[in-house]
Parts: C-alpha cells; sequence; structure tokens
C-alpha cells in the first residue's frame, strides 16, 4: 500500500519535469521541480508521504496574454512584504507569464503603484 | 510606418487645484498636436496613495493618458514639459504597441485553435463508435485486457 503510494509520487515527480507550458487546460502539469533529489528519489522509503499540491500558473488559467503593470492589484500578490518579487518556485507561474510579471512589476515600480522597498 | 502608442502617466502634487492639473493636460495635448502626435484618451485616477514617498508627499493625483505616434520625437518633448511642470513631481511613459501586437497574436492564435479543436474531437468521437465521452484524444488504445 505505502509503496504503491510511493510509486505514485515518483510519477508525479517525473511529470513535474514538464513544467508549466501555458497551453492546455490545466495550464499543464505544473508543481515545481523536485530538489536536490531528482525526480521520485526520496519518496522511495515508507515515510509518510503527503501530496503536494499542485500549482498552477494563474495568468495561464485566466489566459492572459497580457499582464497589465496599470492594475497594481493584480500584481501586489507576486511581491514579498519587503517588495520583492517572488520566485516562479514559491507562485507556481510559468516562464513566460513570470518574464512579463516581472516587466509589469517593474514599470509599476517606477510609478509609485508597488513599492521598491517597504518603508519604515 | 507603423503607429505607435505609448501610455503617459504623471503624478501631481495632491494639493494642486483641478485648473492647474486640466492646465497641464492641455499644454501637453497643444504639444502632442504640434509635432503631429495625438492624445487618445486622458482619464484622471484622482488622489491616491503611492507606494513610497515622493518629494516627501505620501499622496499623488495621478493622471493617465494614452499617446498615439508615429515617431518617438514626441515623447521626449512631451518628458521635457512634464519635468518642468511645476505640480508635477513624478511621469512614466510606457511604449506599448508591441506588446498589444503581441497581444493581438496571441488572442488570434488561441482563437483559430479553439475554433479547430471541436471539429477535430467530433469525427474522432463518431469513429470510435460507443466510446464514452472522453474529453481528451480519441486514444487508439483499446482496452486489452
Amino acid at each position: 500500500m505505502a509503496e504503491e503510494h510511493a510509486g505514485q509520487q515518483s510519477h508525479g515527480g517525473g511529470s513535474s519535469f514538464g513544467g508549466g507550458r501555458p497551453s492546455g487546460p490545466g495550464g499543464g502539469p505544473g508543481g515545481r521541480p523536485s530538489g536536490p533529489g531528482g525526480p521520485g528519489g526520496p519518496a522511495k522509503r515508507g515515510k509518510r508521504s503527503f501530496v503536494r499540491k499542485k500549482k498552477v500558473c494563474r495568468f495561464c488559467v485566466d489566459k492572459a496574454d497580457f499582464i497589465d503593470y496599470k492594475k497594481a492589484e493584480i500584481l501586489a500578490p507576486f511581491i514579498q512584504e519587503r517588495g520583492k518579487i517572488l520566485p516562479r518556485r514559491m507562485t507556481g507561474t510559468c516562464a513566460r507569464h513570470q518574464r512579463w510579471l516581472t516587466v509589469a512589476i517593474k514599470r509599476a515600480q517606477n510609478i509609485a503603484l508597488l513599492p521598491f522597498a517597504a518603508e519604515f | 510606418m507603423d503607429e505607435r502608442q505609448y501610455d503617459l502617466i504623471f503624478i501631481c502634487r495632491p494639493d494642486t487645484p483641478e485648473a492647474d492639473i486640466d492646465k497641464v493636460i492641455a499644454t501637453l495635448e497643444s504639444t502632442a498636436a504640434e509635432k503631429g502626435a495625438k492624445i487618445e484618451s486622458t482619464a484622471k485616477w484622482g488622489r491616491k496613495r503611492m507606494a513610497y514617498r515622493v518629494q516627501k508627499l505620501r499622496e499623488g493625483y495621478f493622471v493617465y493618458m494614452v499617446l498615439k505616434s508615429s515617431h518617438g520625437e514626441v515623447v521626449k518633448e512631451l518628458e521635457r514639459r512634464l519635468k518642468v511642470a511645476d505640480p508635477v513631481i513624478k511621469y512614466l511613459t510606457v511604449r506599448l504597441d508591441e506588446e498589444l501586437k503581441r497581444q493581438e497574436k496571441l488572442k488570434r492564435h488561441r482563437d483559430k485553435r479553439a475554433a479547430r479543436r471541436p471539429r477535430k474531437t467530433v469525427p474522432a468521437l463518431t469513429g470510435a463508435t460507443s466510446m464514452p465521452p472522453v474529453s481528451s484524444e480519441p486514444a487508439p488504445v483499446p482496452p486489452s485486457a
């Protein structure tokens, strides 16, 4: 039983290497690239395996062709409290949308819609 | 040559009277017209809190404009005007037409694919006779035991 479960998880780890491709209705196989252990490496043992929630690119779900820098409320979830841009592995954004997102955030920063750094 | 599109945003001091802001907008419009550009739309976003302090001010009066021009010279002149205008504390010009073009292209592509997809699945379903309506590929692999 436990073994079967582990096998399943390793399969999931393997598929996660597909990355968040923008095509496809579900945003493609999301999830973050597995860590140093490689796909399916660490989950072999009978430890309690937890199912990681699959992260999906939010912009792919919305089928966004353009990220507007003027809508600060859309960009706000992608920055840290201190004003840093969150990395892809935290948010699950796909590569293409992350690229657009960073540009949008930087523009918004320049016109004081988003902070460069938190103020004291 | 293609028409370029710019976004022009500027922020005025929050205590400027409305008349002064209108004056700034008017000068920008006339300058743009002189240079053969056109301001498509102007939107006053009103007083908003800025994300950080600019010239020790926490709030600002935001004005947003869309500019259309066939060359970039206008932007230079407009930015110079904004720099010398007294109530303006911050401004930003962004060229957007290339991104909008890309957006159009992606949208067209998506529409085309969306139009093609149902046509592809319908014959597959009829060909597979009494298969349950699986949404994905026609799945040529029969369920052999």
